[in-house]
């Protein structure tokens, strides 16, 4: 073992070892209620999930296309989008702070927020 | 460039296309963007180490531009542009200190480049930070998925090798 070897193995070994520390601390399940959606990085939605009741929406992207999502038992994810990837679809519902929903071809983010950013 | 190098480098074009295209019709156990096997980049490794750094992006870069088209979402092709670039670099860079014993970890190194670059782009692209919080399971996932492919690359490699690197 060299010590270009070493040095590589050691950085990646920290690496992995600091993002499997940071996705434990990430991405537990969120007893959080409030959800902002953001298109472009503005805030175009932002509510409290617990007091919403069930509907589905669709959200038209300024570029094209469009997103459904659904709202459902406080719960929330997109279920059907015109994108060719659809892997905010199969994201399925959000859970937590460290994985928010993301649409990266209509630049869509839904994600948890502050109380008092809603 | 010499016909016979030329059908070479257009032979590996076409193994990754296929490898990319046939990974396409998996099913993504984990439905998080960017995170997946990449077992294209097998070749990638592969020409990484058998071929001139300007033969590897050629390679690269036909394989990209084709497999946005052949798979339909060109608007990917700046996200594994950006990655590629980036795993390219930095797998160069650091193949002379990686003898051929260890070319899992440079795959490794290269995985986790490539994902890094995809999140640079999507935070450009988004322009928020909130896809930041994917950049960890990124990087566990590119450890799984380039030691994976690594380990094809460094078979590969074993076998086709002249004799004088039999420290394989």
């Amino acid at each position: 073992m060299t010590k270009g070897v070493k040095i590589i193995g050691a950085v990646v070994l920290l690496l992995l070892i600091g993002s499997v520390i940071a996705m434990l601390l990430n991405f537990r399940e969120s007893d959080n209620t409030y959800v902002s959606i953001l298109q472009n990085n503005e805030v175009i939605y932002s509510f409290d999930l617990s007091e919403e009741e069930d509907r589905t929406f669709r959200i038209e992207s300024p570029q094209g296309g469009w997103n459904d999502v659904k709202i459902e038992d406080g719960r929330i994810c997109i279920v059907d989008a015109d994108c060719p990837d659809k892997t905010c679809v199969h994201t399925g519902y959000l859970r937590s702070e460290g994985v928010p929903i993301v649409c990266l071809p209509h630049k869509l983010v839904i994600r948890f927020s502050d109380k008092e950013s809603s | 460039m010499k016909a016979g190098k030329l059908t070479r480098l257009a032979l590996l074009t076409a193994l990754a296309l296929i490898i990319f295209i046939v990974e396409l019709h998996f099913p993504n156990l984990i439905p998080l963007p960017g995170v997946k096997l990449g077992l294209a980049n097998i070749i990638t490794v592969y020409a990484v180490y058998k071929y001139s750094p300007k033969e590897v992006a050629l390679i690269v870069a036909a394989r990209l531009i084709l497999g946005a088209f052949f798979g339909g979402n060109v608007s990917a092709l700046m996200y594994s542009g950006a990655g590629a670039a980036l795993c390219l670099a930095g797998m160069l860079l650091i193949k002379k200190v990686i003898p051929y014993r260890y070319i899992w970890l440079s795959s490794v190194v290269g995985a986790i480049l490539h994902n890094t670059g995809q999140i640079i782009v999507a935070v450009l692209v988004v322009g928020s930070f909130a896809v930041v919080s994917y950049y960890p399971i990124l990087i566990i996932s590119g450890c799984i998925a380039g030691a994976f492919t690594g380990i094809c690359a460094q078979l590969l490699l074993k076998r086709d090798l002249p004799e004088k690197r039999s420290d394989v």
